[in-house]
């Protein structure tokens, strides 16, 4: 079972993705309120992959991606966000998340995009 | 800075082209039908829209979301606080009804709804009007209306004492709740969404 790290600000949408996560064969080993917490989950709990936010307090999602490439470039990020821009988009692909996912979306669409980015190992 | 009616109505029109965006996006999000209409946009003195929403005493939640970018802007949604149980229990998929009072998980959903307007606003000026527009994480603040409005409009009035305001009612199918959007752009910056569509003065 693929282990997945969930970081949103927003608590709901936390648990929102994880009922669609463990419905979907997942199981969600963590979650955190932003970049500065997804790292530490990130470095103690060492999951396959992460759906990461970007706005957030603190520490935003990209800086959030940028620290977890830092310290794992092989990480598997996947950017789960309201935000539809694309310097928005530019800036989450070249610090190297692996797929960006535009909220609300469909169920399939966050499991295609994590499936198909664990089948890349 | 005076807005001449040309320029009011292309703002109009760019702000309804962006609420509509909103208001898909919002309507997937609970799964349920919900309209956002653009009731009118007219430049407002501070004193006077403040002392207008002083008058209104009802409890409410109010989502205050500020921009970053080249348009500077701030966004409040505000809607009764029994209407945010029930935007609660459609968000979590729940029957309407199982929220029975304002709790973490409605303060966490009426932050991601503001989230999710605030963003699917800006999309749409981002994209079609070139501008540059992030919104920052949303506060939720519970409160009468007029204390929400105040609180919106406290930093706007150091730098002015005239405010461009972007009235909205909000209908969510098969309820009864009317919420707000209020949407402020500063008006320094207003010049630039004008220039993306062409009117230079």
């Amino acid at each position: 079972m693929k282990r997945i790290l969930v970081v949103d600000d927003a608590k709901v949408v936390r648990m929102v993705i994880k009922q669609i996560l463990t419905r979907n064969g997942f199981l969600v080993v963590g979650e955190a309120e932003n970049g500065r917490e997804a790292l530490e989950k990130y470095k103690e709990l060492k999951p396959d992959a992460v759906t990461m936010d970007i706005v957030m307090p603190e520490i935003d999602g990209i800086q959030g991606l940028k620290d977890i490439l830092d310290y794992d470039k092989n990480a598997k990020v996947v950017m789960i966000s309201a935000i539809d821009q694309r310097d928005a988009l530019q800036a989450a692909l070249l610090n190297g998340a692996c797929d960006f996912v535009v909220k609300p979306f469909e169920d399939d669409r966050m499991v295609s995009a994590l499936n198909s980015v664990l089948a890349k190992e | 800075m005076v807005i001449s009616p040309e320029r009011l109505r292309m703002l109009e029109v760019i702000m309804k082209l962006s609420i509509d965006n909103a208001s898909r996006a919002l309507s997937k999000t609970l799964r349920t039908g919900a309209k956002i209409t653009l009731s009118k946009i007219y430049m407002a003195d501070f004193n006077e829209a403040t002392e207008k929403m002083n008058t209104d005493t009802r409890e409410m939640t109010g989502i205050i979301v500020n921009f970053k970018g080249n348009l500077g802007c701030k966004m409040l949604f505000m809607l009764p606080l029994e209407g945010s149980t029930i935007l609660t229990d459609y968000y979590l998929r729940q029957p309407v009804g199982t929220t029975k009072e304002f709790n973490a998980d409605t303060e966490s959903v009426s932050q991601e709804l503001g989230n999710i307007l605030a963003s699917h606003i800006s999309n749409t000026l981002v994209s079609d009007f070139n501008a540059t527009l992030l919104p920052e994480p949303p506060q939720v603040h519970n409160d009468y209306a007029g204390i929400i409005f105040s609180s919106l409009l406290l930093e706007q009035g150091i730098y002015c004492d005239q405010l461009l305001l972007v009235e909205t009612i909000f209908e969510i199918c098969k309820t009864e709740i009317t919420c707000y959007l209020f949407l402020l752009p500063e008006l320094a910056s207003l010049g630039k969404l004008l220039d993306a569509i062409g009117e230079r003065k």
